[in-house]
């Protein structure tokens, strides 16, 4: 979840009204952040929504609660001035990142914790809303550094120079994405296409490579700066257009003048930014089926235009109007939470459920309760280790080919420790015995837990096995002490078994293991090798048991 | 005290301790610990007590070894200078100037100056004298580069602790000269019987003892048991069992689908990166449902399908959905039950292990446990959502103060956060629940609302096992285990 910073004193005059600290934690609360930590002027909100880029600035949160608490309703109205501005999009972005979005600002007057809401939210939005930049990338330019008309077109990698953010040099667009730190981390998305996007005005200064960086000249504002030009670009007009709206809109809260920008595409020119509001229609019915609320219709309409809604009553039906900047409307669910959110949760008495059902657990929960009980009977102690492990511990260290054994395995690992899933337990008890040298012997210890192993006909491609494992260690912990193990398990449980001389599971002592044969289920007994125990560190002699249940 | 009352004062360790000596030969602490299975420290102890009543004896024995000290052990494991100094003039032909052997060689001076004198001393090299002094090899050299020197022979037999023969010997005082090697003195204590000791074992037998020192330690005795976080586990299905829930399947592995297509996770959502979740080398895919369900939620993202949703506008993928990987949360398992079939209405639960690649710290473990489930009933609201949620404050946080905050789930409209007021944590976010997305129910055949909550079973676990790691859920220590109370939260 995505963290918030402002400055305490810059969000109440956003917000407008002077709020105590419990006051205020309520009301960002509503906009669906927790406070994290206060410290002096600093504050830092956990926004929880994800869908909602608007609430990634203070300017945001800010507006948010502005109506939830009462100050103000309904849409929030933006002055957008016309301007000769205009973005040319060449016929060779089509395939590569073919949609753009623009506004220029002016009137702009920021401090420095402005600067920091901007830069923080660009951010932010890029990264949860945006997809890491992949749907939505933000640009924001000096205008003043800029000749209009713009051009949003394709350069040959090798071409076409700048010099990206925080760099002195020119650099080519291949080394940029070699070698500039930003390159490196977003290189991904241009992968595949032979040429790059370029950003740039009327003489040819590079303003960006979207979605990668900024140039250093013209692409970073400053306290000073006093106009701005902002752009998003992606992959669907309707979501840089809604990037362009949460940006701009923000500005807008700040009192700075929003003029539109013309985008000309080959075959067609549209205007940005669009704050035309989003429409859905709900049933009233059905706001107070989903909340339980006995609310009239009046009510409900007041709940929604705290929510930053327009409604227009039409017999059992409203037509909602909601921001531009809201992506996160899809189904009448949606608006009906805003709903209760401007009710208040914790208004509503809680209803009981008065439903009667039977509670089971799953069949082979029991079965594994028996083993257990058994195993407690015996003196054992339980232990639970990983399901995830090393190939090393899997097959090595007990004497298997890591080459040969298949294994269901982890394409992304991020420690060396867990690379695969363990097809036994055993390996995984031994390590712990070999942690535990300095604890009183004998060692008697057990775990009841699953492995995996691959199975292509299965609906997951695996096949998931319930096992009990037990290990004895200390003296006279040998072949007879694990067969009468088994015996016990089976007498008290209920199953048959039978023995063979131990062919197939290595690490075992030939001649003193074996392998058991449980209705259709497989196991083995016995006493560990020399070499397994050097393996892992056991010096006691040690005996093991593993079935399948 | 007379031998009588000694014998019979003695406590159990040190009875054991006793009957493990011997009168004629010496015992380590080791071989009585071993004989008399104790472990060494209480054998130490009991020694020390049956030394102060005249019944045991300690000889000390000193032993002179010959170890590597830290300069030999490193030299070993690299080279020692003059091979680093001989292999230098050999990459140059076997002849140059002093200057730059001393370069090539990679040598400090002081350690290149032995090297050199050693190379002339044994004479491997031939020194000219002139403007600039060069080196050249005398033919001698080659026994050497062979491998052939008896210093490190030495060294290596020094370490494994070998008898050394008498060229070896030689080589040793050239190896405590230049400190490769170094001479140590071991004392070990050794435990043997006295007289007194040998006739109280005798009495032993026919003492009836009388008298135990009640106050004495007696073994420690450890029970089976289920470990501690199992038990907790356990608990809290008790718990839910007795609230009328039934236990879904809740497999290790499972379609990318259900983690995600069916929760109505769009595909190109950054939480389905691999930053965010295990993906799996082998195997990549398993099996999709029945088709009428696979379709229905390829056209729930596509354009919403008949729930009144507009759906994500994009392309869905079958090839991505199809895609198997370590289950990342408990609701995949929702999502497998409602696509199975639901009672209706029906209470399901599952405590599932889940896997997310974090780096493992103290509040962070790849490999959790989950406890959620799902409520389904015919005209349930958001009323009743928060009635359930009152209902697992009582269960499981011991609490009826609570407090809703607004919340976001991918998969639920509206959520809701669940904080309690916990009596031994104070305010905790307790857990989170929702109703789920019609995009998800409709879908999957369900029409009714399907309430769902998921508790954050791991803090509880750390608050009724009273540890601060969350690593110590899967505790390695097995002291800790034996000695951990039985757990009845």
């Amino acid at each position: 979840m995505p963290n918030v910073e402002a400055s305490k004193r810059d969000l109440q005059k956003l917000i407008g009204k002077k709020l105590d600290a419990k006051q205020l934690e309520e009301a960002i609360e509503f906009a669906k952040g927790e406070i994290e930590l206060v410290e002096g002027d600093r504050i830092v909100i956990d926004e929880k929504d994800t869908n909602r880029p608007d609430l990634l600035s203070a300017e945001g949160i800010a507006r948010e609660i502005r109506a939830r608490i009462g100050i103000e309703k309904g849409l929030p109205k933006y002055k957008v001035r016309k301007s000769n501005v205009s973005v040319i999009v060449d016929k060779n972005m089509a395939k590569i990142r073919p949609y753009i979005a623009a506004a220029v600002i002016k009137n702009v007057k920021i401090n420095e914790e402005m600067l920091v809401q901007i830069i923080n939210s660009q951010e932010k939005v890029c990264g949860t809303f945006g997809r890491k930049r992949k749907e939505a990338a933000v640009g924001i330019y000096d205008w003043s550094k800029l000749k209009q008309p713009m051009h949003y077109r394709a350069y040959d990698p090798r071409v076409k120079k700048f010099i990206p953010l925080e760099y002195r040099i020119e650099m080519d667009l291949e080394e940029i994405l070699l070698e500039h730190p930003k390159g490196k981390e977003f290189k991904h998305l241009l992968e595949g296409f032979a040429k790059f996007p370029i950003f740039e005005d009327s003489k040819k200064v590079v303003a960006s490579m979207p979605p990668i960086i900024n140039s250093q000249l013209t692409g970073k504002v400053a306290m000073s700066t006093k106009e701005f030009l902002v752009e998003v670009t992606g992959h669907s007009q309707e979501t840089v257009n809604t990037a362009l709206n949460v940006m701009v809109s923000a500005f807008g809260e700040r009192g700075f003048d929003i003029y539109s920008v013309k985008i000309k595409y080959p075959n067609k020119t549209i205007v940005t930014p669009d704050f035309t509001p989003g429409k859905i229609t709900v049933e009233v019915d059905e706001i107070k089926k989903i909340s339980g609320l006995e609310l009239s219709t009046k009510q409900i309409v007041e709940l929604l235009k705290r929510a930053r809604y327009d409604v227009t009553i039409k017999g059992k039906k409203l037509l909602c109007k909601y921001p531009a900047y809201r992506p996160d409307i899809l189904h009448p669910v949606d608006v009906a939470e805003d709903a209760i959110i401007s009710y208040g949760y914790n208004k509503i008495e809680p209803e009981p459920i008065r439903i009667s059902t039977k509670g089971s657990e799953l069949k082979t929960k029991k079965f594994k309760r028996a083993c257990e009980n058994v195993c407690v009977g015996l003196g054992l102690q339980g232990v639970l280790t990983f399901t995830m492990t090393s190939k090393e511990k899997q097959a090595e260290m007990i004497g298997f080919d890591s080459k040969k054994e298949q294994f269901v395995e982890i394409e992304n690992p991020v420690s060396e420790k867990y690379t695969v899933f363990r097809k036994n337990v055993y390996p995984e008890l031994l390590e712990f015995l070999g942690k535990n040298k300095h604890a009183q012997f004998p060692q008697k210890i057990f775990e009841i837990g699953k492995t995996l192993e691959l199975d292509s006909k299965a609906e997951t491609g695996t096949i998931e096995k319930n096992k009990l494992c037990i290990v004895f260690s200390g003296k006279g912990a040998d072949f007879n002490v694990s067969k009468g193990v088994l015996d016990a398990i089976a007498d008290n449980v209920g199953f048959k078994y039978s023995l063979k001389e131990n062919k197939t599971q290595s690490g075992l002592e030939s001649g003193k293991s074996a392998e058991i044969a449980i209705e259709g289920k497989k196991g083995f007994l016995g006493e560990l090798s020399k070499k397994t125990m050097q393996n892992f560190g056991l010096d006691q002699q040690t005996a093991v048991l593993e079935i399948e249940i | 005290m007379d031998l009588k009352q000694k014998v019979e004062s003695l406590s159990i360790i040190e009875t054991k301790a006793l009957k493990a000596l011997d009168s004629e030969k010496p015992k380590t602490m080791e071989e009585i610990a071993q004989k008399s299975e104790l472990p060494i420290d209480s054998v130490r102890r009991a020694i020390e007590w049956l030394k102060e009543k005249e019944l045991a004896k300690i000889e000390e024995e000193k032993k002179e070894t010959i170890v590597l000290t830290a300069i030999g052990k490193s030299s070993l494991r690299k080279a020692l200078p003059e091979r680093l100094f001989v292999e230098a003039l050999q990459q140059m032909k076997g002849k140059g100037s002093l200057e730059d052997v001393f370069k090539k060689s990679q040598l400090n001076r002081p350690e290149f100056n032995v090297a050199m004198g050693l190379a002339k001393r044994n004479a491997w090299i031939s020194i000219q004298g002139g403007k600039k002094t060069v080196l050249e090899f005398t033919g001698l050299e080659k026994e050497f580069l062979e491998g052939n020197y008896p210093l490190e022979k030495t060294m290596k037999k020094i370490k494994e602790a070998l008898e050394l023969n008498k060229e070896e010997k030689k080589a040793l005082q050239e190896a405590l000269k230049r400190g490769l090697a170094e001479k140590v003195i071991d004392v070990e204590k050794k435990a043997l019987l006295t007289a007194d000791g040998k006739k109280a074992i005798a009495l032993l037998e026919t003492v009836k003892k009388r008298a135990y020192n009640v106050y004495g330690a007696v073994p420690k005795i450890f029970i089976g048991k289920k470990h501690p976080y199992v038990q907790f586990l356990d608990n809290a299905r008790a718990k839910l069992l007795e609230l009328g829930f039934k236990e879904m399947k809740s497999p290790l592995i499972t379609q990318e689908f259900y983690n995600f297509d069916a929760l109505f996770q769009p595909q190109g959502h950054p939480a389905r990166q691999w930053t965010d979740t295990y993906q799996l080398k082998q195997p990549k895919t398993g099996r999709l449902p029945d088709k009428k369900i696979v379709e229905r939620v390829k056209a729930a993202h596509e354009n919403g399908w008949k729930t009144g949703s507009k759906g994500w506008d994009y392309k869905w993928s079958e090839d991505i959905a199809r895609k198997v990987m370590p289950a990342a949360h408990g609701t995949a398992h929702s999502a497998r039950q409602l696509a199975k079939g639901v009672k209706i209405p029906g209470k399901y639960f599952s405590i599932a292990r889940c896997y997310r690649p974090d780096v493992v710290d103290a509040s962070h473990l790849i490999e959790f446990n989950q406890m959620e489930g799902i409520i389904i009933g015919k005209d349930f609201s958001f009323k009743h959502l928060l009635g359930m949620l009152k209902e697992f404050a009582v269960e499981f946080g011991q609490t009826k103060e609570t407090k809703f905050l607004p919340d976001y789930y991918p998969f639920t409209e509206p959520s809701v956060q669940l904080s309690v007021k916990h009596p031994k944590l104070g305010w905790i976010e307790l857990g989170g629940a929702g109703i789920f997305r019609p995009e998800l129910t409709q879908p999957l055949g369900v029409k009714e609302p399907v309430l769902a909550w998921g508790i954050g079973i791991d803090r509880l676990a750390m608050c009724a096992l009273n540890i601060k790691d969350i690593r110590q859920l899967f505790s390695q220590d097995l002291t800790w285990l034996r000695n951990t109370k039985q757990v009845v939260e």
